[in-house]
């Protein structure tokens, strides 16, 4: 309908003036920035020349980066599917549950989600501690060596468990709010066809959640590209390496080493991983 | 057997309804097998509870170091309380601590929380409305893109953000901070969603021949047929505003200004630091006071809060 074209672009002004303002702008920023490199010409503080794509080639070698790169692929494979199995396991346990545990569990399971993520980095972070750890007081007490859990070797492992507490119960309510919109027929024919309860999992249930576990999986790959508070707020708390996600490492080379040119390149480089990862995923998902 | 069509909305509904009703839904219990039901059930009221423990397992280490003085806190085991209590003085140390600060950032929270979610629902209302309600050219495009640019991560935005917001003097300001959260591809996604199932179009047709306005329409018909919508979209924009770290962190470098989830993280720093004072027990309070208001918001509006995270990954 022509004649309300107009109308349509008034309704929509609101949102796309600051979505241009503080969403595409700092993105082209970003872009054009990283395009610049520092340089000392002679005596005096640095300055920004043009540098084409010095700032990529120098991203692709940097091996902080890289490192980045690899503990997120690490996550990916390893903590991503434990903790989608894990949610996928809670959602159909849960939904063979009735009553007032089964509304505890569902309540408690999801409200780590509702947390702010740097409180609950920063508690997980006291229950890791040296000092407070009640897990190494009680291994203390047993007379058993204690853990270092903020450890460079083991560290990665201590952010997978607080991203596996925060984000299971959300993707258990989603995966059990499929699970409620299977329709009812279905479980009624299966047991007319003398189906176990396996079975039923089996050939009804996993079948029917792909097309949501699909969607989480992309979510949480994409929110594995993102870690950074964790990283940030256990930081104080032992020793953390700079590059242990690509976000952390982007935040100090521009908060801390003040190259923004760099940072952006950095950020436009992670960016486009994730469409490149991603794009494909969601693509098949909104056709279907 | 309630018939009631679930709908993802009211999944949280549907379901607490459905529990005591109707035994027979959901997975059938195979008659004459008792026994391994039975074994069946105790597996997994083992695993439910087992997870349980996990999910308050950090709850828990607030609540005890609640009742502890500072030192009882490397003490005393982590996971049980110390007698005599010390929540009232943990909590007016908490309150009056530094001058108040925490009681200023508190504040600070609410004020950043309730701006931004009144004003990204607002403008993710409207947004929604024009997809919803309208056709224009590139209206697909555009939805598609809006959406695709959840897939940016925040520190590709925020550090030339930063830049931005330096040359035009929203540094370490207020401002700096709110105007950049109203942005919510996602809020516009489910107002869209929302407004296709709330609002029919004969409804507006009708009243367009009734001489009723567009804006009229949107606003005495449209809104208050949204209250589902309306209050999901402004609750999941008080919590992401309410936990959002990040962007103050690199905004912000005044304390004064700061959030709640920055400033705790300035005194676990300070604790944790070398020569620092700690300060866990009034850490642990702050936590537990921070969160008090997601956990009220959780019980009163949980149904909501569930609906509106699902909608987005089972609505196709």
């Amino acid at each position: 309908m022509r004649r309300y074209r107009k109308t349509a672009f008034l309704f929509l002004a609101p949102f796309l003036v600051v979505f241009l303002a503080f969403y595409l702008a700092p993105v082209c920023y970003a872009l054009y920035l990283s395009l610049f490199v520092r340089k000392r010409i002679g005596i005096g503080p640095p300055k920004e020349v043009f540098g084409g794509l010095a700032n990529y080639i120098r991203a692709v070698q940097d091996t902080d980066f890289l490192n980045g790169l690899k503990n997120m692929f690490v996550f990916g494979v390893v903590q991503v599917p434990i903790m989608l199995g894990l949610a996928i396991l809670l959602a159909l346990l849960l939904h063979q549950s009735r009553g007032f545990f089964m509304k505890v569990c569902r309540t408690a399971f999801f409200m780590p989600y509702g947390i702010p993520t740097a409180i609950g980095a920063m508690v997980w972070g006291y229950l890791y501690s040296a000092n407070l750890s009640p897990f190494n007081q009680i291994l203390r007490a047993l007379h058993e060596g204690t853990i270092d859990f903020l450890s460079p070797a083991i560290v990665l492992f201590s952010i997978a468990n607080i991203v596996t507490w925060t984000w299971t119960g959300y993707n258990m309510i989603t995966l059990f709010a499929a699970l409620q919109n299977i329709p009812q027929d279905l479980y009624e024919a299966a047991r007319v066809d003398g189906a176990k309860t396996w079975d039923i999992v089996r050939r009804i249930q996993i079948p029917l959640l792909l097309p949501t576990l699909k969607i989480l999986f992309i979510f949480s790959v994409i929110g594995t590209s993102q870690l950074f508070t964790e990283a940030f707020v256990l930081r104080p708390l032992g020793y953390l390496a700079d590059n242990i996600t690509p976000n952390l490492y982007l935040y100090l080379t521009a908060a801390r080493d003040a190259n923004y040119s760099y940072a952006g390149a950095l950020a436009i480089l992670l960016a486009l991983l994730i469409f490149v990862i991603s794009g494909p995923f969601l693509r098949r998902v909104a056709s279907r | 057997m309630s018939s009631k069509p679930v709908s993802v909305k009211s999944v949280a509904s549907a379901s607490s309804g459905r529990s005591e009703a109707s035994p027979a839904v959901g997975l059938p219990i195979i008659p004459g097998r008792k026994s391994t039901v039975s074994s069946a059930t105790v597996g997994r009221y083992m695993v439910l509870t087992a997870f349980l423990f996990y999910c308050v397992l950090p709850a828990a280490w607030i609540i005890a170091a609640m009742t502890k003085d500072n030192g009882q806190i490397f003490t005393t085991f982590g996971l049980w309380f110390s007698y005599p209590f010390h929540v009232f003085e943990n909590l007016s140390g908490l309150v009056t601590y530094q001058d108040w600060i925490f009681v200023r950032w508190f504040g600070n929270s609410l004020i950043y929380a309730g701006s931004i979610s009144f004003g990204s629902t607002l403008i993710c209302a409207l947004g929604g409305y024009a997809f919803s309600k309208y056709e224009f050219p590139g209206k697909q495009f555009l939805f598609n893109f809006i959406l695709g640019t959840i897939m940016v991560p925040s520190t590709a935005l925020v550090l030339p953000l930063f830049l931005m917001l330096n040359k035009i003097g929203l540094v370490n300001t207020m401002w700096g901070v709110i105007l950049p959260s109203l942005v919510n591809p996602f809020g516009l996604y489910l107002m869209k969603v929302f407004w296709d199932s709330s609002l029919p179009n004969e409804l507006i047709e009708a009243s367009r021949l009734e001489g009723a306005n567009e804006l009229q329409i949107f606003w005495r018909i449209g809104i208050p047929l949204m209250q589902t919508g309306l209050v999901t979209v402004a609750l999941l924009g008080f919590v992401g505003a309410w936990n959002n770290f990040f962007l103050p962190l690199i905004v912000l470098s005044e304390q004064k200004l700061y959030p709640l989830t920055l400033g705790l993280n300035v005194w676990n720093s300070v604790s944790s630091g070398a020569g620092g004072k700690p300060i866990y027990n009034l850490i642990a309070m702050g936590s537990l006071v921070s969160v008090l208001p997601l956990l009220i918001a959780f019980v009163v509006l949980g149904k909501y809060w569930r609906g509106g995270l699902t909608a987005g990954a089972t609505k196709g």
